[in-house]
């Protein structure tokens, strides 16, 4: 075929040249924007309420009742992270966890370690699913994992009855959320210890370089040699582990289950996993955004909380938060989202 | 019509005194159903087409031919109102004069239809609903008028029967054979015409197919031409663009032949020999050995390769000392048996038109696509080409460098020195550290060495122009010291001081690293420049192999086209 004008050539070299030239500035405000509304948002709360919002008793809480969100928001990012864009199941996967430990534990007099073990397992079991229907059969990952997400919670109504279980064994409460440490509940950095663990392997293995490709185009990574559908499957069970501790974080720190559970607390995970996406690596998936947004948002509806606000609130801010997440990356770079079509 | 000396191909305007003066304003027998003249096209400095004249009579065949880049595509485009022609050139249709630029979208109202290679059908849709899409969308009808698809399924059943087409309506049209596929999108562009024809009273009307056959096996060729027949006798007239001869030769009553922009040659085809044929679109008589090749010095740009050549002698390479590679009785659907060998720091060039089955090649010997059978012989190893998968490539340092950059090649949304390093990132992993820095000093290293511009390793790769994420392409792999090189049109739309630059980094690759490289592109010119030996494949055979002299773009373009012939015998 015909050449393109050369005139042509030039000017896109040229557009091409002033694009990449943006200005450092631009990308440095983009990366720390959430940072800055963060501190910001910390201010208002401050000057309005300066005895209980900048209170010790606070921190401790939103560090604390948060920290069963802030695992289950690791557990979204895996499957997030290469190109599987939603996980749907993960909720139930934390509340079929919650649940069967709580059933076992308290009516059928397990012991505790045991029950956890065993709730584990059922989230496994559920991660396992969705990789045999979505990564073995390639089914859209949203239409399989809504399934899953309904099964299990199917489920989780059977063996609880519809109702809430509980009192689950005081050891476990005690070693999640009681005892402390530097007056931050345990459950915190439990969290923190996972966060590491997946920040660790996702920024600093190959690993997690390779989940970034697979991610951003999964044909350049099978054309790389990347094992492309064996990874994926690892993130859907592991991600389903990960959701599994979220829900024994989460019956440790209520002492009893809900049946709702799960399904209240996703999407406040995928909110602060694509608000994550804009920070620090913006247009990426990265866990220390999630960390960060995470404990954003966790730390608006503590704030609404104490000026009175009903928990209806709380979920608009929620809202508001997941859609702000995925406007101001288009708004900054548009082919945010486009590449996720192309995966 | 007498044919046009090759050796004077620049005398237009002798040619169309030859032909019916068109009458004007007139609907008498005499006037073609369309015809073009003087229509000129450049883009930029460069001129696509030079003075075209093209006349397609009443339930007339005409082929046009021509190599890549001789002009064929743009003529169609310029038909159907995509590009603008120069000013100066004239159009008449039924004898009627249209003016030109031809507004998008206006062909179709003059009584103009078009089948493409990739014939625009939904693949999702059912073969009825494609069949009435054109109507739906185009033909006038009302958004909200209701369809009552018994009707519909009716009148599409007439429809297929008037063609002699059997094709079950209510078949997702995806899951047709792609011959079917193709008799689909023919029926629904015929049955765009004759509905024109119905609406306006015209006589005229001209179906344009835009090399119809590429992706089609041989045995099915022959009831696409059938239902090309049945389109004529129901009064279409037709234009076959193409560069296949076998199937030029087959269906049309003239043929036109393209090269450079201009009409080279035409006449009846029966009165044209092959041989004839192959010299007007390939150019000067291409007999081997009669134009030297271009001056071969053997570049060894130490530059580029000196990074990839002290890796590899720090790790100790077996393959360092070079190997040799065969590869056995390949075969797929459309490769048939096919061998051949490439010496250790040889470049060889694999020549084959469009739907030949070269272009499968590198694919099937990385593994990417699933091969029926064949065996690929890496120095002493003996590797199942059938099992081979893209994983394992790696591991057996087996380098592709895809044709699409853009989707298989790089990760668009990745920086730039990610995807350099993005093969070699374990060996900089070292006791639960990842080596960044390492990767990144790597990375810049390379981008300097390897000539990328703008020099920026944290820039994402789709800020970066088509050449320059060639050349982080060609990078990317160099530094993970493959064994066996496998390129597919390494520079499609690179510019030209890329071009150069891809040559030598190959060229010297292939010296310093003695490895062998595979290099499959249309673009033959390109063959004879880099290659040292050039093997032939048409219709998914092996079929001649051109060394040495012989290594021109005419010869090997000559080799591609005369072959195709001989297959289809």
């Amino acid at each position: 075929m015909t050449a393109p004008a050369p005139v042509d050539q030039a000017r896109q070299e040229e557009r091409r040249a002033e694009r990449s030239g943006t200005s450092l500035w631009r990308t440095g405000l983009q990366r720390y924007a959430i940072l800055i509304v963060f501190a910001v948002m910390i201010a208002v709360f401050g000057i309005d309420l300066p005895k209980t919002f900048l209170s010790i008793g606070n921190l401790s809480n939103i560090l604390g009742s948060q920290a069963p969100l802030f695992i289950l928001v690791m557990a979204v990012l895996l499957p997030t992270v290469v190109g599987d864009f939603v996980d749907l199941s993960l909720g139930s996967s934390l509340g079929l966890a919650a649940m069967t430990l709580a059933v076992l534990n308290v009516q059928h007099h397990w012991p505790v370690l045991l029950a956890c073990l065993a709730g584990i397992g059922a989230a496994v079991i559920v991660g396992l699913v969705n990789v045999l229907f979505v990564v073995f059969f390639d089914n859209d990952p949203f239409i399989v994992t809504l399934g899953t997400m309904t099964i299990a919670q199917g489920a989780i109504y059977i063996v609880s009855g519809s109702n809430s279980v509980g009192i689950v064994s005081t050891n476990l409460s005690n070693w999640i959320f009681t005892y402390d440490f530097l007056s931050i509940p345990l459950v915190f950095y439990y969290g923190l210890a996972i966060f590491l663990v997946v920040w660790y392997v996702l920024s600093f293995t190959p690993t997690g370089q390779r989940a970034l490709v697979i991610g951003q185009s999964r044909e350049v990574a099978r054309l790389s040699g990347v094992r492309v559908n064996r990874q994926r499957s690892w993130a859907y069970i592991l991600g389903a582990g990960i959701a599994a501790l979220a829900g024994i974080a989460y019956a440790g720190s209520n002492g009893t289950v809900d049946p709702t559970a799960g399904s209240a607390l996703i999407l406040p995970a995928f909110a602060a996993v694509f608000l994550g996406a804009t920070a620090i690596k913006p247009g990426r998936i990265n866990a220390l955004g999630a960390l960060i947004a995470v404990y954003f948002l966790a730390t608006g509806t503590a704030g609404l909380e104490l000026l009175g606000a009903q928990t209806y609130y709380q979920q608009i801010f929620y809202g508001a938060a997941l859609v702000a997440a995925v406007t101001i990356p288009k708004v900054n770079r548009e082919r945010f989202f486009k590449r996720r079509r192309a995966a | 019509m007498p044919v046009t000396d090759s050796e004077t191909p620049g005398e237009p305007d002798k040619r169309v005194s030859l032909q019916e003066p068109p009458v004007p304003g007139e609907q008498s027998a005499a006037a073609a159903a369309v015809e073009l003249h003087g229509i000129s096209k450049d883009f930029g400095s460069n001129r696509a087409l030079d003075q075209v004249d093209l006349r397609i009579g009443h339930g007339e065949v005409v082929g046009l031919l021509g190599q890549n880049g001789s002009g064929k595509s743009t003529l169609v485009k310029i038909l159907a109102g995509v590009y603008d022609p120069e000013p100066g050139g004239r159009l008449l249709v039924g004898g009627e004069e249209i003016a030109l630029p031809l507004a998008p979208g206006q062909a179709s109202q003059i009584g103009l239809s078009f089948v493409y290679q990739n014939l625009a059908l939904a693949g999702g849709l059912s073969v009825l609903e494609n069949l009435t899409l054109g109507q739906r969308i185009g033909g006038g009808l009302s958004s909200w008028e209701p369809i009552n698809w018994i009707a519909e399924h009716r009148a599409g059943a007439a429809v297929l029967d008037r063609y002699d087409v059997k094709l079950d309506l209510d078949r997702r049209t995806g899951d047709l054979a792609p011959v079917d596929q193709a008799r689909l999108a023919i029926v629904r562009a015929a049955e765009d015409l004759r509905r024109y024809r119905t609406r306006s009273g015209y006589k005229h009307s001209v179906l344009v197919l835009d090399e119809p056959t590429v992706f089609l096996p041989e045995a099915e060729i022959d009831r696409l031409f059938d239902l090309i027949r049945t389109v004529v006798a129901e009064g279409a007239a037709v234009l076959f663009v193409s560069h296949d001869l076998a199937a030029v030769r087959a269906i049309t009553d003239r043929v036109v032949v393209l090269r450079d922009g201009r009409v080279v040659g035409e006449g009846v085809t029966a009165d044209m020999p092959e041989e004839q044929l192959v010299d007007l679109i390939v150019g000067a008589p291409a007999r081997p050995g009669e134009s030297v090749p271009a001056e071969t010095t053997p570049v060894e740009d130490q530059q580029a390769v000196a990074l990839t050549v002290a890796a590899m002698e720090s790790a100790g390479d077996s393959a360092a000392a070079g190997e040799n590679v065969l590869v056995e009785h390949l075969t797929d659907e459309r490769l048939r048996d096919l061998s051949f060998q490439i010496g250790a720091g040889e470049i060889l060039g694999v020549a084959g038109l469009i739907g030949s089955g070269a272009e499968e090649l590198p694919y099937l010997l990385f593994g990417a696509r699933p091969a029926g059978f064949g065996v690929l012989r890496l120095g002493a190893e003996s590797i199942d080409i059938g099992r081979l998968s893209p994983a394992r490539s790696v591991r057996e340092r087996i380098a592709l460098v895809p044709a699409d950059r853009g989707v298989l090649g790089l990760s668009q949304e990745l920086t730039l020195w990610e995807n350099i390093v993005m093969l070699v990132e374990r060996e900089h992993y070292r006791r639960g550290i990842f080596r960044r820095g390492e990767l990144i000093a790597l990375a810049r290293e390379a981008i300097g060495r390897f000539l990328i511009r703008p020099p920026r390793a944290q820039n994402v790769v789709s800020t970066f122009s088509g050449g320059n994420q060639q050349k982080a392409l060609v990078a990317k792999w160099l530094l993970a010291r493959p064994r066996l090189l496998l390129l597919h049109e390494p520079t499609q739309g690179v510019d030209v001081g890329a071009r150069r630059d891809i040559y030598r980094f190959v060229k010297s690759a292939a010296a310093l690293h003695h490895m062998a490289v595979l290099w499959v592109t249309t673009e033959f010119g390109e063959l004879a420049e880099v290659c040292d030996r050039v093997i032939v494949v048409t219709q998914g055979r092996h079929t001649a192999t051109l060394t040495g002299d012989e290594l021109t773009e005419e010869a090997i373009s000559a080799a591609a086209l005369r072959q195709t012939r001989e297959d289809n015998r």
